[in-house]
């Protein structure tokens, strides 16, 4: 019963074969893939949500306040707030979750819906891609 | 040779691997974007596909902690069952008295299922000491007569002249079965690894059983009260429901020739 | 030295099977408590399991039917295999295809099956409606004449990987020269089947046979985990509730008692399926 595990075919060194074997290239790879993404999401957590806000007519709004839900298991509780610039842009810093809401207000001015926001992985750096726009007399 | 028409042979297993497939698509399909949850009528193409139900369940879930649990126990069964079922088949190639009667107990013993033993099995784990831990969770599945019986089967196979030779220069019984039987019977010994790996993966009962503490449970147990707690109100469920089967799937995907044969062989050797 | 080999696997095997196997039957005449030392009484655990206990019954009429859907499953295993073996190009995809459900943990296959079976968004309910079969969606899980095939039809899915291939194994162990010789004595093809395919794969079909009834006898998890009993006992198996006795009501000597009829049950059906299929037939000789 010959399995042929005798010596190596004359055309491929032994560490070739050992490493193109099925068992342990696709391991290899997944181990490969899986330490990428950490250094990624290591590189990528510091938990800021940066974004703008904008009036009904596109123009930014500066003092605006941006708050910050957090999900919570089932319901979003508040965690922070912030205010924007005089360009109309925030940045929030202390984001620890995955799963979070964004709204803004301002009195006078109105107050935007809700915006949920998924996220890759806990505290991702993000920024968000469409204003928060503020509508209604409040 | 015959000749008959193939396209309709075609037709008939493309049709029967669809409604086998089918399933698999649609779970894959609602773990990806949350239809068919509350809405009806269900849609076939997947609007809107998005990942992170996985985040959730990575997040609400201690998935990694119950891979892990499932890794540690399997990886001591396969171990385990790897040295003793290759003990056991190489003294069952042996003469000796009383060999008949240990082949009669382990066919025997082949006709127990594990859920006819459940009770007693809890109660003697209970008196080792051994609830709710990797040893007690992989203790009774450390052996298969299964496997037994092909690694007696593979080492039958390997000529006598070169064990009795190497019990001629004194080799010992236990440094035959590891010099010399065991690499003649790669196929036995990935036999051995995929059966007894799939066997502990997907243990459900004996889990269930066993362990008492939440941090020991294993990924199947982790599922089903998984899906206690949340019923099927979120599209976590299924995404759960994927991690699971993904490593199973990716297994038996690498290892197919392996599998297949080894449960052909396991099966028909009795 | 020997025996030293033998030691390890001897003793697991002795732990497990053959000291539970005996410490049911005594369990089963005791009147078992935490909270009191064991006392004999004889029969009384039987009596009350076969004259005063109707969940038993129904979980064993649930496991005959079990049982009775195996011959199903093997007839579409064979037809299957008989498909894959033929000579067509790809027969491995559809054999991976096919055989790609048995390999999974049972409870993911209990969930999926269980969505699937759902009233308000099943895909089982909606082709129904849409092919016009029924006109409101069947609550398939939970009406009590719905519930156990429901469960049969996912168990199905998942074994018939398995039985394929043992046949289709069966199959390829025909020589071909004897099907040649047939066709050209002249015999049509559904003669060649039964005259000599059939009587080879005998070995094959009794070994899905005996499978089959192991497999339907000890189904926990998928019936556990899709219907937990099924709506009141409808989809209660002998294992299930040997389970629920033991765990959930911590009654474990009437649960020996169940027990110690499940295991003789299962011997006298391999037994009598042993002795149909013409005495030792397949698998199971010691040489």
């Amino acid at each position: 019963m010959n399995q042929g595990m005798i010596g190596a075919p004359p055309d491929r060194p032994r560490w070739r074969r050992l490493l193109l074997n099925r068992f342990v290239l696709v391991p290899g790879v997944l181990a490969l893939v899986v330490a990428l993404w950490n250094v990624y999401v290591g590189l990528h957590d510091h938990g800021r949500v940066a974004g703008r806000v904008a009036d009904a007519a596109g123009r930014p709004v500066a003092d605006a306040t941006v708050v910050l839900w957090v999900l919570d298991f089932t319901t979003y509780v508040e965690t922070s707030r912030t205010t924007t610039g005089p360009d109309g842009r925030f940045v929030i810093h202390d984001n620890p979750s995955h799963n979070i809401q964004i709204g803004a207000e301002k009195p006078g001015v109105g107050r935007s819906t809700r915006i949920p926001v998924r996220l890759y992985f806990r505290a991702e750096d993000v920024t968000l891609r469409d204003p928060l726009v503020l509508k209604g007399r409040d | 040779m015959h000749r008959y028409p193939r396209w309709p042979i075609h037709l008939a297993l493309l049709a029967i691997s669809i409604a086998m497939l089918v399933p698999f698509y649609w779970v894959l399909k609602t773990s990806v974007t949350g239809e068919n949850i509350f809405s009806y009528p269900p849609s076939l193409i997947p609007h809107a596909p998005h990942p992170f139900y996985y985040v959730d369940v990575w997040y609400y879930i201690p998935f990694a902690r119950y891979f892990l649990n499932s890794v540690a126990v399997s990886v001591l069964t396969v171990a385990a069952n790897v040295t003793l079922n290759a003990m056991a088949g190489y003294a069952l190639t042996r003469d000796f008295a009383g060999r008949r009667v240990v082949l009669m107990l382990f066919l025997s013993c082949m006709m127990v299922p594990f859920q006819a033993t459940i009770i007693p099995a809890y109660l003697i784990t209970g008196r080792l000491g051994l609830l709710d831990s990797y040893l007690g969770l992989a203790l009774p599945q450390c052996s298969t007569i299964v496997c037994i019986f092909v690694f007696k089967a593979s080492f039958e196979a390997v000529p006598s002249a070169l064990a009795d030779a190497a019990r001629i220069d004194g080799l010992s019984d236990w440094g035959i079965i590891w010099r010399i039987m065991l690499p003649l019977s790669k196929a036995a010994v990935a036999t051995n690894v995929i059966l007894s790996f799939i066997w502990s993966w997907n243990n459900f009962l004996w889990p269930l059983i066993v362990t008492r503490s939440a941090d020991m449970q294993t990924l199947p147990l982790g599922l089903a009260r998984f899906l206690s707690y949340q019923e099927d109100t979120t599209g976590a469920l299924y995404a759960f429901c994927i991690m699971v089967l993904a490593p199973g799937i990716l297994l038996f995907l690498l290892a197919q020739k392996e599998f297949i044969e080894g449960l052909a062989a396991g099966a028909t050797k009795g | 030295m020997i025996w030293c080999l033998l030691a390890p696997s001897l003793a697991i095997f002795l732990a497990y099977r053959v000291l539970p196997l005996a410490w049911n039957v005594v369990l089963s005449f005791e009147d078992w408590s935490p909270l009191h030392p064991a006392r004999w009484i004889g029969w009384d655990n039987y009596d009350e399991m076969l004259f005063d206990d109707d969940v038993f019954w129904q979980a064993l009429w649930n496991t005959l039917l079990f049982m009775a859907s195996a011959p199903i499953a093997i007839a579409m295993a064979l037809g299957l295999a008989l498909l894959v073996n033929a000579d067509i190009r790809g027969r491995d995809v559809y054999r991976t295809i096919v055989f790609l459900s048995y390999p999974l943990m049972t409870v993911a296959v209990a969930i999926i099956w269980r969505w699937m079976f759902d009233e308000r968004v099943g895909l089982i309910n909606y082709v129904a409606r849409s092919l016009g079969l029924v006109d409101r969606p069947i609550e398939f899980l939970n009406s009590f004449d719905w519930a156990l095939p429901s469960v049969i039809v996912a168990n199905i899915w998942q074994t018939l990987g398995f039985y394929m291939i043992v046949l289709l194994t069966g199959l390829q162990s025909i020589p071909p020269e004897l099907r040649e010789a047939a066709a050209i004595d002249g015999a049509g093809a559904v003669r060649r089947f039964w005259a000599i395919t059939m009587p080879l794969l005998r070995p094959a079909v009794f070994l899905c046979f005996v499978i089959g009834m192991l497999n339907s006898f000890t189904s926990f998890d998928l019936v556990y985990v899709m219907t937990g009993g099924g709506p009141g006992r409808a989809t209660e198996l002998l294992v299930t509730y040997i389970y629920k006795l033991g765990f959930a009501q911590t009654r474990f000597d009437y649960a020996a008692a169940v027990t110690v009829f499940f295991f003789a049950l299962l011997i006298s059906v391999t037994a009598v399926a042993n002795r149909l299929s013409g005495d030792d037939a397949g698998a199971m000789r010691a040489d």
